[in-house]
């Protein structure tokens, strides 16, 4: 199985509200002390793709291997596919650049 | 008496000029208009951070830091201080050894430097030696290679002391100041907690952890409410160049001096401070020169936890705890504590130590990268991870200070009042 690697969304109340009204409360887990997050997972092509597109994002090598450091709009338009498209698969960042184009 | 000797056994001197001294001193004398880390390092010097050096490095010295991990005199030292210049500015201002030069700052005098010594260092050589690698990507690299082609070296004076702005001036303490405060405190054991980061539980828990290191043997003094700690933490804060994406420095800073003030520390076993520093992330090397600028601060002990001080995969996690074992006995007066990681267990349902707690499977690693992508995405984290003072204050400064954000933005790089002022020699 391929390798992925996972854009953490991190949810608040508005973005709970949303997945809840979706029926999808269950994409969320939890990560960190309490904190509930939806793991969009990315192929290794797709993480070199929004590296490279958006400059000020970072992989964590050290510690999680995920990306991190998103602008937030850019994480409410990954969010908001990952809720239309029910899936938080490589599917949604493939819909996200398509969606760039 | 107070003990005002630093690293090597060398006493902390400042060598700074009165005002009246200073402007006799620089009259008629050639001025080169230093950048933003020659500026701190002349600071550092000055005040006595970078005891034993009191100037900026002649090759022998860097010949042998880069090949030796130490200077001629045999003292550790493992980063070279130096002073870079342009063959051409040299040549067009009539530069020679024997002179002395006046160094300003935005325009101002800030120092006088001895020239003693003219000359030129292979610049990837150096970066192997002391970053381990010659990749443009390391910034410590980059920082190299943005060096001139030519060095001087020479003692350092300061003529002109820096101001400090709000809120960076009530946390700027020399080394000989801080000195007297931890005596005025009744701290005997001092542990420094190095950092360019917001504090999240983990960090927390890093410094209470090295604090009970650092006590642990202690004898008790006092009776029951009255017991006297005489142990202290000092956070270091680390203020230097900043990239986007970076907390800005008020939020470093403040948020913590809210951990303090929100008595997640006792009010005599805990101080805040800064000290000028342009980060090499060198890791394990980098780690030394931390032991030693806290020496000169007066510290006992030093914290050192995972990737200290280092960057992407360049270092092994606890390189930065292993060279110590690599040194000379006797050879640093600061004690390591080496400490691995803290994490938050839901099993415990705690932040606990990755040495203790048994939960390898469902435990939730600490990242610093993570707990800035929360605040990112505008979630609150749970008080667990990060005290809601801390937060608050982040969010506060992000207002105050960082034109709404509290990561370095390009408007706060451009428009961010500075940390320091060369003022006018007057």
């Amino acid at each position: 199985m391929l390798e992925t690697y996972p854009i953490n969304i991190w949810i608040n109340e508005e973005r709970f509200e949303k997945l809840k009204a979706a029926n999808l409360a269950d994409m969320a887990v939890d990560r960190l002390g309490g904190m509930k997050v939806i793991q969009v997972q990315c192929t290794e092509e797709q993480k070199d793709k929004i590296l490279k597109h958006f400059p000020m994002a970072k992989f964590d090598t050290a510690t999680t291997k995920s990306i991190e450091l998103l602008p937030r709009e850019v994480k409410d338009k990954i969010f908001d596919i990952a809720i239309k498209l029910k899936s938080i698969g490589p599917d949604v960042i493939d819909e996200f650049f398509k969606s760039l184009d | 008496m107070m003990d005002f000797i630093g690293h090597g056994g060398k006493e902390i001197k400042e060598r700074i000029l009165s005002p009246g001294e200073a402007k006799k001193k620089i009259k008629n004398l050639v001025s080169v208009e230093i950048s933003g880390r020659i500026a701190r390092e002349c600071i550092d010097l000055g005040y006595g951070f970078f005891t034993p050096l009191e100037g900026f490095m002649g090759k022998a010295d860097v010949d042998s830091v880069c090949k030796k991990m130490s200077l001629t005199d045999g003292t550790i030292w493992p980063i070279p201080i130096v002073f870079d210049i342009s063959s051409q500015e040299i040549k067009e201002k009539g530069i020679k050894v024997g002179d002395t030069i006046v160094l300003t700052h935005t325009g101002n005098p800030l120092a006088i430097l001895e020239v003693e010594e003219i000359f030129s260092y292979d610049k990837d050589e150096m970066a192997q030696a002391v970053l381990g690698t010659t990749d443009t990507k390391h910034p410590g690299v980059r920082m190299i290679g943005r060096m001139q082609d030519t060095f001087i070296g020479g003692k350092v004076t300061l003529v002109n002391k820096p101001q400090f702005n709000p809120p960076f001036d009530r946390f700027f303490y020399t080394p000989r100041q801080l000195r007297k405060e931890f005596k005025k405190r009744g701290w005997v054991r001092i542990v420094a907690h190095q950092t360019r980061n917001v504090p999240h539980t983990g960090h927390e828990w890093l410094m209470k952890g090295a604090w009970f290191c650092a006590h642990g043997d202690a004898p008790v003094i006092g009776n029951k409410d009255e017991i006297k700690l005489g142990t202290g933490v000092l956070v270091n804060c680390i203020i230097g160049p900043k990239r986007t994406g970076d907390y800005i420095d008020e939020a470093i800073l403040l948020a913590h001096q809210a951990l303090h003030d929100g008595r997640y520390f006792r009010d005599d076993v805990h101080m805040v401070s800064i000290t000028c520093w342009d980060m090499r992330y060198a890791g394990p090397k980098e780690a030394i020169f931390h032991a030693i600028l806290r020496t000169n601060l007066g510290c006992t002990h030093h914290m050192f936890g995972r990737d200290h001080a280092g960057v992407g995969d360049y270092y092994g996690t606890y390189d930065a705890h292993r060279i110590f074992d690599q040194l000379p006995p006797g050879s640093l007066k600061i004690k390591p504590v080496r400490v691995l990681e803290w994490w938050y267990c839901p099993v415990c349902a705690e932040v606990t130590y990755s040495g203790l707690c048994g939960h390898t499977k469902e435990r939730q690693k600490f990242s610093g990268t993570l707990i800035r992508s929360i605040i990112k995405d505008g979630v609150k984290p749970t008080r667990v991870i990060m005290r809601p003072e801390v937060f608050d204050v982040v969010m506060e400064c992000a207002e105050k200070y960082g034109f709404g954000s509290p990561f370095c933005t390009e408007e706060y790089l451009l428009k961010r009042n500075p940390v320091f002022v060369v003022p006018p020699l007057g």
